[in-house]
């Protein structure tokens, strides 16, 4: 039934998950600056605020004044969708991320395959931005956003698989229950799922040494080359998103999620999580830029392969 | 077969070795420093502005005559025993290339170059600058001792 009850829930809901997402993304933000900075040497960020912690909403300020171009010649609505495209699914995928025992927006029974849904139309919204900007490096960016994402997409849900074999349930919630005794990472044939995880989740949010999509050295800035001001906020907002997100993940399905002992549910995920989100910095602030093809075959070569064995394994353990 | 699982482990091993780098660099200093606050001391032999000290020259003018790009200019007077005295010396930032050629030829180490490096001003009255006003940098940043 639903009810005005309901209707407050779910408003007050959705605005702590945004909150939580703005909060986050600013933080991420001037955390991989701080990260990238330590690790080659430098100092980063460090005028505005303790060591520069207010960098991002100063940045966020510059963003919002700036002026909003339109190149010559764009698809107008397909330009002007893209970066929401982008932002919704992410905020989305949200809903099912259980932060701790009852702090979960909607324990979905399919909740593991709702992220998968969801987060596979940010493709879409990076292949507009590439198409509707009218740019040849932002097509070019486009195209090869596409190509990976989805390439990448087989090793990442063929991974995720595996564990829902072994919890025999869709439900995060459920999953993190299953963890109880030990966490997932811990059993081999999971842990090499996890590593497989880990590395296409990488690639699924662009992110080096996976960054074709956005190399700097070859295409400018890739897909969002021509937005500028919020519209580029949003692609930022978007990615670091992602990047959030993919971790909360990690540590649901491999790491035992909000479980721990002494402190509270939602702090132990906070900490698993953001230690995730530290490894992927350190992972793009260490290794090159892989090639195109290199990529490609990485997928569809090695990861794909591997992770079929890794689920036939797992098939023949369980029966 | 060999030859590429081989490929695969050694592989592997230099992408470890490769993030304990990155990982140890987070422990070391970083080397930037935090410019306007702390200011890196300049090197024995840099070539700051042109300072001179007044009680050693003794107006020969070989600066003046070696300086490439006219930047230096000097009067004198003579003294009842005889002896030179300069009686205006001025330096025009403007013109100078910094090539410490009046340095190297000065006979008494009275002209040297000092270690100011920042150099812009405002107005363009301050890069006129007599030398023989022993306050003549007092206003400009200075990085390190005189």
């Amino acid at each position: 039934m639903f009810t005005l009850l309901n209707l407050t829930n779910m408003i007050t809901t959705g605005i702590a998950v945004l909150g939580f997402i703005a909060i986050s993304a600013m933080f991420l933000i001037w955390w991989e600056r701080k990260v990238s900075a330590h690790i080659q040497t430098r100092l980063g960020p460090m005028r505005v605020g303790w060591h520069g912690i207010l960098q991002s909403v100063a940045d966020a300020i510059k963003l919002l004044l700036k002026e909003d171009i339109r190149p010559a010649g764009a698809d107008k609505l397909v330009w002007w969708l893209a970066p929401f495209f982008v932002v919704v699914p992410s905020v989305m995928a949200f809903a099912t991320i259980p932060f701790g025992k009852t702090l979960i927006p909607k324990d979905l029974n399919i909740g593991v395959l709702y992220i998968l849904a969801v987060s596979s139309v940010c493709v879409l919204g990076v292949f507009m931005a590439g198409w509707g900007s009218n740019n040849k490096y932002s097509l070019l960016g486009g195209i090869r956003a596409a190509a990976q994402i989805i390439s990448y997409e087989v090793p990442l849900i063929l991974s995720m698989i595996t564990v829902v074999m072994y919890a025999n349930t869709l439900s995060m919630q459920k999953i993190v229950e299953s963890q109880s005794h030990s966490w997932n990472i811990l059993h081999p044939n999971l842990a090499l799922a996890g590593l497989i995880y880990i590395t296409s989740a990488t690639a699924e949010v662009n992110r080096a040494p996976f960054d074709i999509p956005e190399a700097e050295s070859e295409l400018v800035a890739g897909f969002h080359t021509e937005y500028s001001g919020m519209k580029f906020a949003m692609f930022f907002i978007g990615e670091y998103t992602n990047l959030f997100i993919i971790s909360a993940i990690a540590t649901t399905l491999f790491f035992g999620g909000w479980k721990g002992p002494l402190l509270p549910g939602v702090i132990w995920f906070l900490i698993k999580t953001y230690s995730i989100i530290y490894i992927l910095m350190w992972i793009r602030w260490t290794f090159p830029r892989l090639r195109v093809d290199q990529l490609m075959g990485f997928a569809w070569k090695f990861l794909t392969p591997i992770s079929f064995l890794n689920l036939a394994i797992a098939g023949w353990l369980l029966l | 077969m060999l030859r590429s699982m081989n490929n695969i482990i050694t592989g592997i091993l230099s992408l470890i070795k490769g993030l304990i780098i990155t990982f140890n660099n987070n422990f070391t200093s970083a080397t930037t420093l935090q410019y306007p606050d702390e200011k890196k001391a300049m090197t024995e032999r840099f070539r700051g502005l042109i300072d001179l000290y007044p009680e050693k020259c003794v107006a020969c003018y070989q600066c003046v005559k070696a300086c490439p790009t006219a930047c230096l200019a000097m009067t004198h007077k003579q003294t009842d025993e005889k002896k030179k005295i300069t009686n205006t010396f001025t330096y025009n930032i403007e013109l100078c290339c910094f090539c410490g050629l009046c340095q190297q030829v000065c006979p008494t180490g009275a002209i040297y170059m000092n270690k100011i490096y920042e150099i812009t001003t405002y107005e363009r009255n301050k890069l006129y600058i007599n030398l023989l006003n022993p306050e003549k940098y007092d206003e400009w940043p200075h990085t390190s001792p005189k």
